[in-house]
């Protein structure tokens, strides 16, 4: 095997809070087969995490893990995923991973390490010290009980301003199922947060004074970063802006590109004006602007910048600074997010005065950013708000909870749009107070079961956006057809991923996606026009595959999947064409391991085949088809009555999904009756291993069942 | 006039599209043969036109850069599309009457997107026309034949797109307004 010489920090550090025992792996050594990442927290779960622990168990363990990518000069490469069992999987947990951005991953490569692994429980509340190569597991009673805010600022008080704390709130401590941690003021891990409560650990404090080695020559490394920078978009690689520009041959007024010349940063001191070239590489960050997209023109004279994790110019996490919200609600000028995360509390509405564009819907905002970003409530990609209308507007909560419960909270409010009904409902949520608060914490699929609700009752309601295992959908046939269909039955969660809904939304005419797609998936029938979908074919689930794959070796390399892949740009000269190579001249230029696309892209399916295979052990079964690769109802249906392949609908027809499910199974080397890989799929992959554990237990198809 | 003196007016004929292109603007003859004289490369003895149709054909021949659109008034215009493109070339042009902007930007963005546009967006630069100029366009686009492929859509929170019949139907318009107006904002 070729001799790694850069990217990689070098080592994996082990705490152990039962113990205290804090030791290092090698992590090329032990890891580099599955890069970091996802593949490294799939890898310590297969290896160390028996089938049948519990989330909250100390034999359950959370795997933070950056990237070879991470903390160097690539842009967008400032994700770590979180790797565990994850309590609002149901009805059993099984393996997920959050992923969050902001400056802990870079902060963890500089310190030495590409990974932590947490493992045991503290008999006390800890945090973790981490500094270069000193570790500490330090007191943090005095943390208990406290916000994010709060406790970030107090352990960068005690560790210096070039730290990066990443903490869980009072909803991690109250193992809520759905809390995050946090890290860099907005940037969270969904799902995670009560895992680290259990273990009784506040947050992991870190700070390095060390580098990212490249190994390949520098001029061409830069030249490289350079040309990914050209041919970047807007916010989720929308290459084209949302508004007609003389530089630009397409517009999209539905595209993140909102950044025009002449809006104004309007809460920046002084006011910032955009200005300069459409294309200009130092003027990235002018594109984006989350506020403006979600909120409208309001949002421009409130705007203090734009911020975002390391090495990524996007800045997607707008910062809005809003003096009149804070003083009417007595909450903090300043909030900043992006996508979910900023309008978290406006999705707890059914309807809200002045719509989305509305004042009331920016202080819904301002206040939900206020309370969630602090308390740490995980939305679960918004399931939690749309079950709250559900159970309110359906009459379950009037007679699931008692009279004075249910009188304690101001429906009026709610039904009113008044953001003030926040205050009412997060902190109940955070601290599991009361019935409501202790089920809507629990996720979709604990407060169904709590509820003894039938799970039918949200798979049948396309409003609802439920898929199956407790969560939602994300991207899904509303934006791509069956390929977004198969991406949605794989995971233990919703699935997070952007490769494939990056390219359908990315505003180029149909035509030119087309010619991309041809390019790149080997057929113009490899893309629909959204609500124009046609019957499956292989170039969709060869399209489906390559998503996955990408969203893992994303996930594993330290890079965004919100923003890449990168296969289209903005580029008239380049016919659109982004670079489907950038990853794998990327990796090799870091690590002086020279691998091609087609090579990383192996090690992406095998760490996305190592997340099938825990699923396989932990579900007990091989039946992944019938019992996990399942779709809702709702997609079968359409309230207009349109037959599926109608123009204007995304009514899927259930033959043709069952034909799409074969399809990808095909491309992917798996059994179509089960869904399940083959021992010949795992060994293409290097996971041998992998599959004699599960042949003992008769979980690969073939063998004993 | 001798080969070297063509090269010099295409050249400078090029430098004056690519000067306007960059400003914004498109360039016809007469403000061509305007820009040969303001720099001193015609002088006074030479005839008003100087076989400025030759010359621009060879200009465009020769500077690969450049390209002509023919404006809806019949006259040749000229522009760099890397500095301003064929998209916002053709709306500049347009933008002398507001009936064909309108129609012509709703046709191409039901054509080639395919998408239904919200109203609002020819109040946006580089459009820029009044509230009251959009409606007395559409009213008077309603009695006209030849805009008789524009249609509305009043979208679940009353924001009004435009599409054409000739290449959207209007049940897949009625869906991709909806998913434009909100649907993109509810779905992040």
């Amino acid at each position: 095997m070729a001799e790694v010489n850069g990217g990689f920090a070098g080592k994996v550090l082990r705490v152990d809070l039962s113990t205290g025992k804090i030791s290092f792996d090698d992590s090329v050594e032990k890891y580099r087969e599955v890069l970091g990442g996802t593949g490294i927290g799939y890898k310590v779960l297969w290896e160390e995490v028996p089938a049948g622990t519990g989330p909250f168990d100390g034999a359950n363990k959370v795997v933070f893990a950056t990237g070879v990518l991470a903390g160097t000069g690539v842009p967008c490469n400032g994700r770590t995923a979180v790797t565990t069992l994850f309590p609002s999987c149901w009805p059993k947990p099984l393996v997920a991973s959050g992923h969050m951005g902001g400056q802990f991953a870079a902060k963890l490569k500089y310190a030495g390490y590409d990974a932590v692994i947490v493992e045991g429980k503290a008999d006390r509340p800890v945090w973790l010290f981490i500094r270069d190569g000193r570790v500490e597991i330090r007191d943090a009673g005095h943390l208990w009980g406290a916000g994010i805010r709060r406790t970030t600022l107090a352990i960068s008080q005690e560790m210096g301003p070039e730290s990066v704390v990443a903490a869980i709130g009072q909803a991690g401590e109250h193992l809520v199922p759905l809390s995050v941690v946090m890290n860099s003021v907005s940037h969270s891990a969904g799902g995670v947060g009560a895992v680290m409560g259990a273990k009784n650990l506040k947050a992991i404090g870190v700070q390095g004074s060390g580098s990212v080695r490249i190994a390949g020559d520098k001029s061409e490394w830069e030249r490289l970063v350079k040309f990914h920078l050209s041919i970047l978009g807007g916010n989720n690689q929308h290459v084209v802006p949302s508004f007609p520009h003389p530089q630009s041959e397409y517009y999209n007024p539905s595209s993140r590109w909102v950044g025009a010349p002449g809006k104004r940063w309007g809460a920046a001191e002084p006011p910032i004006e955009i200005n300069g070239g459409l294309y200009d590489l130092n003027r990235i960050a002018f594109r984006s602007n989350s506020g403006a997209f979600y909120l409208g023109e309001q949002a421009w004279q409130y705007t203090v910048r734009g911020n975002g994790c390391t090495g990524c110019p996007l800045r997607c996490h707008t910062i809005l600074k809003v003096p009149s919200v804070a003083a009417k609600y007595g909450i903090r000028e300043v909030a900043q997010n992006t996508c979910g995360g900023m309008v978290f509390g406006r999705s707890f509405f059914k309807q809200l005065s002045g719509g989305l564009f509305g004042p009331a819907s920016l202080e819904a905002c301002m206040v939900g950013m206020h309370m969630a970003d602090d308390l740490g409530v995980w939305c679960n990609y918004g399931q939690l708000q749309r079950d709250l209308i559900k159970l309110y507007y359906d009459g379950t909560l009037k007679a699931e909870l008692g009279s004075a419960e249910y009188a304690s909270f101001p429906w009026d409010k709610y039904e009113n749009g008044d953001p003030a009904f926040l205050f009412e409902i997060l902190p109940r949520i955070a601290r599991r107070q009361g019935e409501l608060g202790h089920a809507l914490g629990l996720g979709t699929g604990g407060l169904l079961a709590h509820w003894s609700i039938p799970e039918e009752a949200w798979t049948h309601d396309a409003a609802c956006g439920y898929w199956k295992l407790g969560h939602p959908k994300h991207h899904a046939n509303e934006d791509d057809g069956q390929c977004g269909v198969i991406i949605n039955t794989q995971y233990n969660r919703d699935p997070q991923c952007h490769s494939h809904v990056n390219f359908i939304r990315n505003g180029l005419p149909l035509a030119v996606q087309k010619k991309l797609a041809t390019e790149i998936w080997g057929a113009p029938e490899a893309v629909d026009g959204v609500g124009d979908y046609t019957p499956m074919n292989i170039h969709k689930a060869r399209r489906a595959r390559w998503s996955l794959v990408r969203k893992e070796l994303h996930d594993s390399l330290g890079l965004c999947n919100w923003m890449g892949p990168w296969v289209a740009s903005p580029l008239k000269e380049r016919g659109y064409t982004g670079d489907d190579s950038l990853e794998s001249r990327f990796f090799s230029l870091a690590t002086g391991q020279r691998l091609s696309r087609e090579d990383l892209d192996r090690i992406g399916e095998r760490i996305f085949v190592l997340h099938r295979a825990l699923t396989i052990r932990d579900m007990g079964s091989v039946e992944m088809r019938s019992r996990h690769d399942l779709t809702p109802p709702w997609i079968y249906q359409a309230p207009s009555g349109a037959q599926a392949f109608t123009k204007g609908s995304i009514r899927m027809d259930s033959q043709d999904i069952a034909k799409a499910m074969e399809l990808f199974y095909e491309v992917m080397g798996w059994e179509k009756a089960t869904g399940a890989p083959t021992a010949e799929a795992y060994t293409r992959l290097g996971l041998q291993y992998v599959a004699e554990g599960l042949a003992v237990k008769n979980l690969v198809p073939g063998g004993k069942r | 006039m001798i080969g070297q003196e063509r090269h010099i007016l295409c050249q400078a004929l090029a430098e004056a599209i690519r000067e306007a292109s960059a400003a914004g603007q498109l360039m016809g003859r007469g403000a061509l043969l305007a820009e040969l004289r303001a720099r001193n490369l015609l002088g006074p003895d030479e005839p008003n036109d100087p076989d400025m149709g030759a010359l621009l054909a060879e200009t465009l021949a020769t500077y690969r850069d450049l390209a002509a659109l023919t404006s809806i008034s019949g006259e040749i215009l000229y522009h760099v599309p890397a500095l301003l493109s064929h998209t916002y070339a053709g709306i500049l042009d347009r933008k002398a009457s507001p009936l064909l902007l309108i129609a012509e930007e709703v046709r191409r963005n039901s054509a080639e997107y395919p998408r239904p546009v919200p109203l609002e967006l020819f109040e946006q630069s580089p459009f820029d026309l009044l509230p009251e100029r959009i409606e007395l366009s559409l009213k008077t686009m309603a009695g006209s034949p030849e805009f008789e492929d524009i249609s509305f859509i009043t979208t679940s929170s009353g924001a009004v797109y435009l599409f054409s019949s000739r290449h959207l139907e209007r049940p897949y318009a009625v869906f991709l307004a909806e998913r434009a107006d909100t649907g993109l904002l509810l779905n992040p």
